[in-house]
């Protein structure tokens, strides 16, 4: 454990370098991050603005989902999403096999060494709404804000179980450009109060790939929402996760390398 | 090397099949692939068997396409064998990997495990981390071996702006960190120049002197000639030759390949051991010269006497010919020729 914890600072460090040899590159990748994931909250922002909205929803309990979404994304972002881009890459190139030389798990040292600091704009832009939101509704009791954690980092679980079928898939469905888009459409249904969907999708979105969990539940635990439903929801997130632990590590057996 | 040294590599009946998919040229075959493609079993290794000795460096020899680098893929648990057994110092590579990789080292000559914006020192430290190799180990394998490559000034710039002769140098300091018990190297001198080539020759053979294994693939007799004890020919998929690079050197008679640009055009040369295997042009001409009747030094004296020439280069005998020359000596038909 310790060992991985040099690893991942190494990884940290390494990203680090890079993002100071690139210093304008690095600060213009922070602002469009931020600047394309902020758009969306800002146009609830102007639908609430216009008289619409979600039925049953004031514009900060929405902005609420959206900025737990956009900080959940953030986090994901810079600490393993990178491991579908980089997936991706290595598996068309060839290069996995300097990854497999390597006596550490795959999984692991590929979400380390894609590492980025890029999506710190994004966090930060997500918890200024954040703020901006909470200071706006009734202040929630230290239930709701545990409520919140457990449920934030069981949206974090689904958010890399997406990212870790994507990533196993790309072993397969080679050099394929759609995965990242397939990916931001499954995780966008997050991104809405779930009482706007019908049931059929409600299911989906809870059970079986419970992107709902991203920020719906966590704000709604905030928002003295949270129920039952919603803490039996942690069980498909975890299975989630641990299936796409499970199909990435099959998945790299059946990596077949390319011509020398 | 001990004439006593156990194996510390066993393969037996290594095979890798896999399925690639056929697709023609052209808009009309592009169209066809959209909806149906054919399916083609690729055999790339097929059945090999060898074993290498403790303290060895091994060539593994074949043209492009031969089934090398699959083979040295499978060695480093990177690929999964079809059917066949490897056991490196006792592991099975594709069991317990993380356990076996710590024990091995690995150079691919055409990816990189440096990363490319910072400098090779930083990506040592990762290295270092990764393998758990202690500070004071980590301070002297890298001074060491900086300074048999002399390149303790250029580990500390960006890689990016590294030649691929330093490239090269600073993959070899990084896959070697961990002191690792055996090495496989494929096409290390791949793209290199002569002194670079030199340089990493050189190293492989003083790193082979203090008892790490290697087996380095390539298609480069010259880097088996300089640094192997014994060769496999693999041609296909299948292993055609493996003994010693004596017994090479005896099928093939000694032979070099020089390459002539000549002043005036000459009709035939009057040279024992010497013959033309190809006129390029009126001007051009490739000579074979048996080096057992005919030394390199007397042929150019001979040569100079009987035709003026403006460039000339000696070469090793190409690939195709060596699996020619194999084929013939053992009186078998060689595929697809």
């Amino acid at each position: 454990m310790i060992r991985y914890l040099k690893i991942y600072k190494e990884c940290i460090k390494v990203d680090f370098a890079t993002a100071s040899t690139y210093r304008l590159n690095f600060f213009l990748n922070c602002i469009i991050m931020l600047l394309g994931d902020i758009f969306f909250p800002l146009i609830t922002v102007l639908i609430y603005g216009s008289g619409a909205g979600f039925e049953g929803w004031t514009v900060y309990e929405v902005l609420l989902i959206q900025s737990v979404f956009t900080m959940s994304t953030a986090i994901a972002d810079m600490t393993f999403h990178g491991i579908m881009w980089a997936t991706m890459d290595l598996v068309r190139n060839g290069g996995m096999e300097m990854v497999l030389i390597l006596p550490v798990d795959t999984m692991f040292i590929l979400m380390a060494r894609t590492f980025s600091f890029e999506g710190i704009g994004l966090f930060a832009g997500g918890a200024a709404i954040f703020t901006i939101a909470i200071l706006n509704i009734p202040a929630p009791s230290v239930w709701e804000w545990l409520q919140f954690l457990a449920f934030f980092i069981s949206g974090l679980f689904v958010m890399m179980g997406i990212g870790l079928i994507m990533a196993a898939i790309s072993f397969k469905w080679v050099g394929n450009s759609r995965i990242p888009e397939i990916f931001d459409c499954i995780r966008s249904f997050g991104k809405y109060p779930q009482s706007v969907f019908p049931k059929a999708i409600l299911v989906f979105t809870s059970f079986l790939i419970p992107v709902a969990m991203i920020a719906y539940c966590p704000a709604a635990a905030l928002l003295g929402r949270g129920n039952m439903t919603m803490f039996l929801m942690i069980l498909p997130c975890v299975i989630f996760l641990l299936f796409g632990i499970f199909l990435y590590k099959y998945m790299v057996r059946l990596y077949q390398g390319v011509g020398g | 090397m001990d004439n006593n040294a156990k194996d510390i590599i066993t393969v037996k009946g290594l095979t890798k099949k896999y399925i690639t998919y056929k697709r023609g040229s052209g808009f009309k075959e592009s169209v066809k692939a959209l909806f149906v493609r054919e399916k083609v079993p690729v055999i790339a290794v097929n059945d090999i068997s060898f074993s290498v000795r403790d303290g060895d460096i091994i060539g593994l020899l074949g043209p492009n396409g031969a089934g090398k680098s699959t083979t040295i893929k499978m060695l480093t648990g990177t690929l999964y064998p079809t059917c066949g057994t490897i056991e490196v110092m006792g592991y099975n590579p594709t069991k317990n990997r993380k356990n076996y990789v710590r024990q091995i080292g690995a150079v691919f000559g055409q990816r990189s495990q440096l990363i490319w914006d910072i400098p090779p020192l930083d990506s040592f430290r990762m290295n270092k981390a990764i393998y758990s190799i202690s500070d004071e180990e980590f301070e002297e394998r890298v001074s060491f071996m900086a300074k048999l490559f002399m390149v303790e000034d250029l580990i500390k710039r960006p890689t990016r702006v590294l030649s691929l002769g330093e490239r090269m140098k600073c993959e070899f300091i990084m896959a070697m960190l961990h002191n690792p018990k055996v090495v496989f190297l494929d096409e290390p001198t791949i793209g290199l120049d002569v002194i670079a080539k030199h340089n990493i020759r050189d190293f492989i053979r003083r790193m082979n002197g203090m008892g790490t294994t290697f087996i380095l693939t390539t298609h480069d007799l010259e880097d088996v000639e300089q640094l192997a004890r014994k060769v496999i020919i693999i041609n296909k998929g299948v292993k055609v030759f493996d003994d010693t690079i004596e017994n090479l050197k005896k099928v093939l008679g000694a032979k070099k390949i020089v390459q002539l640009t000549l002043l005036k055009e000459v009709g035939t040369l009057d040279i024992p051991g010497a013959s033309i295997l190809e006129r390029e042009s009126p001007l051009k001409m490739t000579v074979s010269v048996d080096l057992e009747r005919m030394p390199i030094n007397e042929f150019m004296a001979k040569l100079s006497e009987q035709c003026a020439f403006s460039d000339i280069s000696v070469k090793e005998m190409p690939m195709d010919t060596i699996i020619t020359h194999i084929y013939q000596s053992k009186g078998i038909e060689q595929p697809d020729k």
